[in-house]
């Protein structure tokens, strides 16, 4: 059973070069997942393989190398359909990330909002998923509200959205419900789904940021009814600078043209444009068709962590890490978690009392552990803890509880440096 | 010492520690022993911009020479403004303009800073310069206030009896110059101010200190070049030295 276990674990780690790396001189403990992945080699041997045999512009010529990087491209849609389970190509529109995705669809889907609409966020929300709403409203007088948190509430220190909230501020006013699957704080995964079936009970639309979401959990874009869900390549394993956004057909149809330019359009005329179907419609100038045909092979890495015999270990690991870090910091009575409770992924920001998390990270960057300090994009959602800013680890599926444990007595032995 | 001795002390001390742990541990224990500013001086003009955690840095004149206090929400951010201040503290606005310090490099804290705390490095530094700009301007207007004749000597003796009374004598509660301690002020053409002085009696402990406050606040009246000071217990003092207020603040009358 160990011996299994650690013979899983060292194949798995063993496909990511960089974590066999090293940090000033120390072997590199990476528990930065949420920020960015490390890629496998698989990613890795694909990419610099495109670049050599397949680097034309896509969708544009008659020679065979731009076919093959076209089909690269198409296949790695097709990837991330099956991977989402979306109903076809026309769904998947690659952007540059999940913040470009998000900003797609409230730029064009808030075009139609008139003064006093509102638009729906939660408390948890990433800058994201915060400041395209924002942008989108003032244009038009719309208002953007938030769902509240147990903590914003006064009602508790969890940080779990308080979506006891919504029944009552669900009206005919609302407009767009723009969701986070998992929390880049918290790691709280959130009931998208039951929110979706009130929200549509009403008419409502849903977007989902998934920039969490689709590495921690599995996701069924048509199970989950969500009328759009945004992800990065990059967290999931892929290449940076590549986006997803998947739209039911209907909803990416309503929206006006976003970019203009290149690949999007059926003909131009100095009077008249008509624009291409879908999906290349909002695929305005050469994509990073390298960086999304990566998706192949991350995506089908993803996949391997998930099934079968790895899949279990990884899981059970995971588990193991979970149980590890939330007794190490809960029995800590100067630690303050963010994020508290049922159904979290292995995400964990928190705060040492009188200890600066700058200061922390600095002396675990000394010690190989690589961690993110400070707001993480999500100011509103730490200030609401009385921080203004804060120490997370985030762990990914190849992360170890071995790991787990040298960041608790690294930060064991910061902390006493620090106090 | 000069700001280069200074900095090369400071190699000296880094060169001890040959690995980044105890380096930090040296940083993090300067940062803590480091006097902290009460919250006054957290005022946000003191706020150094961009610096990823908050940094208060504070500065005044005293002799003609600059003197820093500091504060930081993160430890070791407050352990290198330590450094910092030990470097600059003590020096005239133009020696901390004129200089150009290396030791941050030599002790190889900046390769070994993130890049973030790099930068609010940088943006320190660039604080205390501007600073000693600010204070050599003040310094030469307040010269050529003095040189064109801005102030007239009369004005000068006004000011610098302005200033006096803003100086208590310890024990009493009035100051001195109500209490009679002051028996001359002269005001040379040049701006530059004598002052004739007592204690209320020759074995005041705390004479040094008056001396001192009397020299700091004459220094810094408007028009003031120099100030030179004599201490005098001929004639002796009395209580008959001390003005109508005085007195009748002290309930003497
Ligand atoms: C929840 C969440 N939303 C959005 C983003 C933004 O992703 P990207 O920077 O790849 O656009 C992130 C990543 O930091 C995230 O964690």
């Amino acid at each position: 059973m160990e011996d299994n276990r650690s013979k899983i674990l060292s194949e798995v780690r063993g496909m990511v070069p960089a974590l066999s790396g090293k940090m000033n001189g120390e072997p590199l403990v990476y528990l930065d997942n949420a920020a960015t992945t490390q890629k496998p080699s698989q990613v890795l041997d694909f990419l610099s393989d495109a670049m050599v045999h397949s680097n034309a512009n896509v969708h544009r010529s008659m020679y065979e190398l731009s076919d093959r990087s076209t089909s690269l491209y198409e296949v790695a849609r097709e990837k991330v359909r099956s991977f989402i389970n979306a109903p076809g190509r026309e769904n998947i529109i690659f952007t540059s990330g999940t913040t470009a995705s998000i900003n797609l669809v409230a730029d064009t889907f808030c075009r139609r909002l008139k003064a006093g609409d509102e638009i729906l966020i939660e408390g948890d929300s990433h800058h994201s998923n915060i400041v395209p709403w924002q942008l989108a409203a003032e244009r038009n007088g719309a208002v953007v509200r938030v769902i509240p948190t147990d903590v914003m509430l006064g009602k508790g220190r969890s940080g779990r959205v308080a979506f006891e909230e919504l029944d009552s501020m669900l009206s005919d006013r609302v407009k767009i419900l723009a969701l986070t699957h998992i929390s880049n704080i918290t790691g709280l995964v959130n009931p998208v789904g039951e929110i979706i079936s009130k929200a549509h009970a009403r008419g409502i639309p849903v977007l989902v940021d998934g920039a969490q979401g689709i590495v921690h959990e599995k996701v069924d874009v048509q199970a989950m009814d969500c009328d759009f869900y945004a992800f990065s390549a990059h967290k999931i394993y892929g290449a940076t600078g590549v986006g997803i956004l998947y739209g039911k057909t209907g909803m990416l149809e309503s929206l006006p043209p976003y970019m203009g330019g290149g690949d999007m359009v059926e003909t131009v005329t100095y009077q008249k444009t008509t624009y291409a179907q879908l999906p290349l419609r909002f695929e305005a100038g050469t994509p990073n068709f390298t960086g999304a045909a990566s998706l192949s092979p991350a995506l089908k890495f993803a996949e391997d962590l998930r099934e079968g015999e790895v899949g279990k270990v990884l899981k059970d690991e995971e588990g193991r890490i979970i149980s590890f870090m939330t007794e190490a910091l809960s029995s800590d009575p100067d630690i303050e978690v963010y994020g508290t409770g049922e159904n979290k992924a292995p995400i964990f920001t928190f705060n040492i009392k009188g200890v600066n998390a700058g200061d922390l990270a600095q002396l675990l960057d000394k010690m190989g552990v690589a961690v993110r300090s400070g707001l993480m994009c999500a100011e509103p959602l730490i200030n609401s803890f009385g921080a203004n800013s804060a120490l997370r680890a985030s762990f990914a599926p190849y992360n170890t509880l071995e790991e787990a444990q040298t960041f608790v007595k690294c930060l064991n032995r910061a902390k006493n440096m620090l106090l | 010492m000069t700001i280069k001795e200074i900095e090369q002390q400071i190699v000296e001390e880094f060169s001890i520690f040959d690995n980044w742990m105890d380096k930090y541990q040296y940083i993090i224990d300067l940062g803590k022993s480091m006097p902290v500013i009460d919250e006054a001086g957290k005022k946000d003009e003191n706020l150094i911009k961009g610096c990823q955690s908050r940094v208060w840095l504070d500065c005044r004149e005293e002799d003609g020479k600059l003197y820093f206090s500091a504060d930081s929400d993160a430890i070791i951010t407050k352990g290198i403004i330590s450094l910092l201040i030990r470097v600059y503290d003590g020096h005239t606005p133009q020696e901390i303009i004129d200089s150009e310090i290396d030791f941050i490099d030599t002790i190889g804290l900046r390769q070994n800073l993130s890049p973030t705390r790099a930068n609010g490095l940088v943006s320190m530094l660039k604080q205390i310069k501007l600073y000693a700009l600010a204070f050599k301007e003040k310094d030469e207007e307040k010269a050529a206030a003095g040189d064109n004749g801005k102030y007239s000597i009369e004005e000068v003796q006004k000011n610098v009896i302005r200033a006096l009374k803003q100086v208590f004598d310890p024990e009493i509660p009035v100051n001195v110059y109500d209490l009679g301690l002051i028996y001359e002020v002269k005001v040379g053409e040049d701006r530059s101010v004598f002052i004739k002085m007592t204690m209320t009696s020759p074995t005041c402990p705390m004479a040094d200190d008056v001396v001192n406050d009397v020299n700091n606040a004459v220094s810094d009246a408007p028009g003031v070049k120099s100030v030179q000071i004599e201490l005098t217990f001929e004639p002796e003092w009395d209580e008959s030295r001390m003005s109508e207020e005085a007195r009748l603040e002290l309930g003497l009358m």
